[in-house]
């Protein structure tokens, strides 16, 4: 198939907090800004804006993709928002890909943003109504309810224990306290996360991300245009989103499926046959800290089963021969949803380019995956990076 | 088929009560923050200029939306005057009630503003009401005022 070639030349984020002074568009302004300042690039140069953010419920903004339009850059451009619930972040790249890989356009501006401190007295409460009117709603469900069940499952398919899960959040919050944006890095031990509170469980408080504002974004270009900006583009080199079932209660809960056939796609695309041998660098969407490991069985980084104990074996560190997470993700730098999947993003962006800092993982690493899932928690969203 | 069944009352299906157990509380932002203190403490309008497009905002934002420049530190004041660019006059209200009295809507481009800010006009001004005309905002006294869009009373036929 034909596309054109689709590369990332900028990227910028802003600080993810647990209560921004910002309004919505004051964030995404200044992502934007930022990752155009990156670029050396300026709105003039943009073509068309690609805005990604999670549901209006949380910003408690209707038509949300409007709201923000002016502070993404959309003054009299195409605008387009879209909208896959938690795998809205890493969809971002895939939307603004399509811009650009079609040939409609030359330059695309792609935006997230959540500001979920405007949601009370929980951004939860917003969920309510995801679940079916007639079959679940009338037990009061939360979203924890559907992570707890998946997470216990997954923990007694493979005889898992909450410690060999806690590592997770152990590492990532630490690989946090590196990420100039995050909101909760932190040196931490299994001990702190097993005594933490528990909410449903085997659920606890530091098993889960935090609630956060923040927006991130990036500048894709079309082959031509990035060779004239930089020397060190990053290509898109796959894509890939897909659903399993289409309803969360439909679907073994230990497997993320969802995860697999986006994944497929984007590393068919991206030519890639081994991904446990070829990928340098994995971020997978780490909501909770099961998920990690979840996800990188999905994205078929190890076998099934298998991803605990590669964590255990420092393998997923950010000095080891797969780093997963190596920003700190959403258990440390924050989760403010669409914001997350595009941080995850910019720091394969960073890394591919060596230019992560104190946060660069070893090896002078080529490829890299990112991967978000949301909807009703069966969509998985799938980004290979390469340069 | 359903379409063509009809249920004149939806209490006689079998149906789940919902809402969704939210509200929210939003932040004024840099801009917002700065164009209420201004009304709150001086009675005044400030707003954002953009040397390079021209353009002044009032309510004014931290960023130019046509060229992205950052205009955190261009701030200027503006009069307390302006001139009404549309109007309306509002009967109802948003669940399709009568209001007792009619309510006078108004776009208005501060003296000096390009872009337009909504407000109420007074309804003692209806008569002399156009499209161009000149109006004032009437602010509440100081110690009323709390930093929200209610500061101002409303705007009247400015007195020339
Ligand atoms: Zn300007």
């Amino acid at each position: 198939m034909s596309y054109r070639k689709v590369a990332c030349v900028g990227a910028g984020i802003t600080k993810f907090v647990r209560r921004a002074k910002e309004t919505g568009r004051e964030l995404a302004w200044e992502a934007a800004k930022m990752a155009l300042d990156n670029a050396g690039m300026t709105l003039a140069d943009i073509d068309c804006v690609v805005i990604g953010t999670a549901p209006d419920a949380f910003d408690g903004v209707h038509m949300k993709g409007e709201y923000l339009a002016d502070g993404s850059g959309g003054f009299c451009k195409p605008v387009m928002r879209h909208f896959v619930g938690g795998g809205t972040g890493v969809f971002a790249p895939i939307h603004g890909w399509q811009h650009i890989a079609s040939g409609k356009f030359e330059t695309c501006l792609v935006v997230t943003e959540e500001k979920m401190s405007s949601c009370f007295p929980a951004p939860a409460g917003a969920f309510i109504t995801i679940f079916d009117h007639t079959t679940e709603q009338p037990l009061g469900p939360t979203l924890i309810w559907i992570f707890a069940l998946e997470m216990n499952r997954y923990m007694q398919r493979y005889g898992l224990t909450e410690a060999d899960i806690a590592k997770v959040s152990v590492q990532n919050k630490l690989n946090a306290i590196d990420h100039p944006a995050a909101q909760l890095g932190a040196k931490i031990t299994v001990k702190d996360v097993l005594e933490s509170e528990v909410l449903a469980w085997p659920v606890k408080r530091l098993d889960i991300s935090p609630a956060s504002d923040g927006a991130a974004a990036i500048v894709l270009t079309s082959e031509h245009k990035a060779r004239r900006i930089t020397d060190k583009p990053v290509w898109v080199s796959g894509v890939g989103w897909a659903l399993d079932t289409a309803y969360w209660a439909t679907r073994d809960l230990y497997y993320p499926q969802y995860v697999e056939k986006a994944a497929r796609m984007a590393y068919d695309m991206a030519g890639i046959r081994e991904p446990n041998k070829e990928i340098h660098i994995a971020e997978p969407y780490d909501p909770f800290d099961y998920k990690m490991l979840h996800h990188m069985e999905g994205l078929l980084l190890c076998k099934r089963g298998e991803a605990a104990k590669l964590v255990a074996d420092g393998v997923t560190a950010r000095n080891g021969r797969l780093p997963c997470c190596p920003s700190g993700g959403a258990l440390g730098v924050g989760n403010p949803i669409a914001a997350t999947g595009l941080m995850k993003i910019i720091e394969l962006f960073l890394q591919l380019r060596g230019e992560a800092g104190k946060r660069q993982v070893p090896g002078d690493p080529r490829i890299g995956v990112a991967q978000a899932w949301g909807d009703l928690m069966q969509v998985g969203t799938v980004v290979v990076m390469s340069r | 088929m359903s379409f063509l069944e009809k249920h004149q009352r939806n209490v006689d299906l079998t149906a789940f009560d919902g809402k969704i157990p939210v509200h929210y509380r939003y932040t004024l932002g840099l801009a917002g923050d700065k164009f209420f203190t201004a009304i709150k403490k001086d009675g005044k309008f400030v707003g954002t200029h953009c040397e390079e497009c021209d353009v002044i905002y009032s309510p004014p934002s931290v960023y130019c939306e046509r060229c992205f420049a950052s205009l955190e530190d261009s701030w200027v004041e503006l009069p307390s005057t302006g001139t009404v660019v549309a109007f309306t006059v509002v009967t109802e209200d948003d669940q399709g009630k009568e209001l007792d009295c009619p309510q006078v809507i108004a776009a208005i481009q501060l003296d000096g503003a390009d872009n337009t800010f909504v407000h109420r006009i007074c309804d003692c001004c209806i008569e002399d009401l156009a499209i161009g005309a000149h109006v004032q905002a009437v602010f509440k006294p100081k110690k009323e005022r709390k930093g929200t869009l209610d500061d101002i009373e409303y705007f009247e036929i400015a007195a020339e």
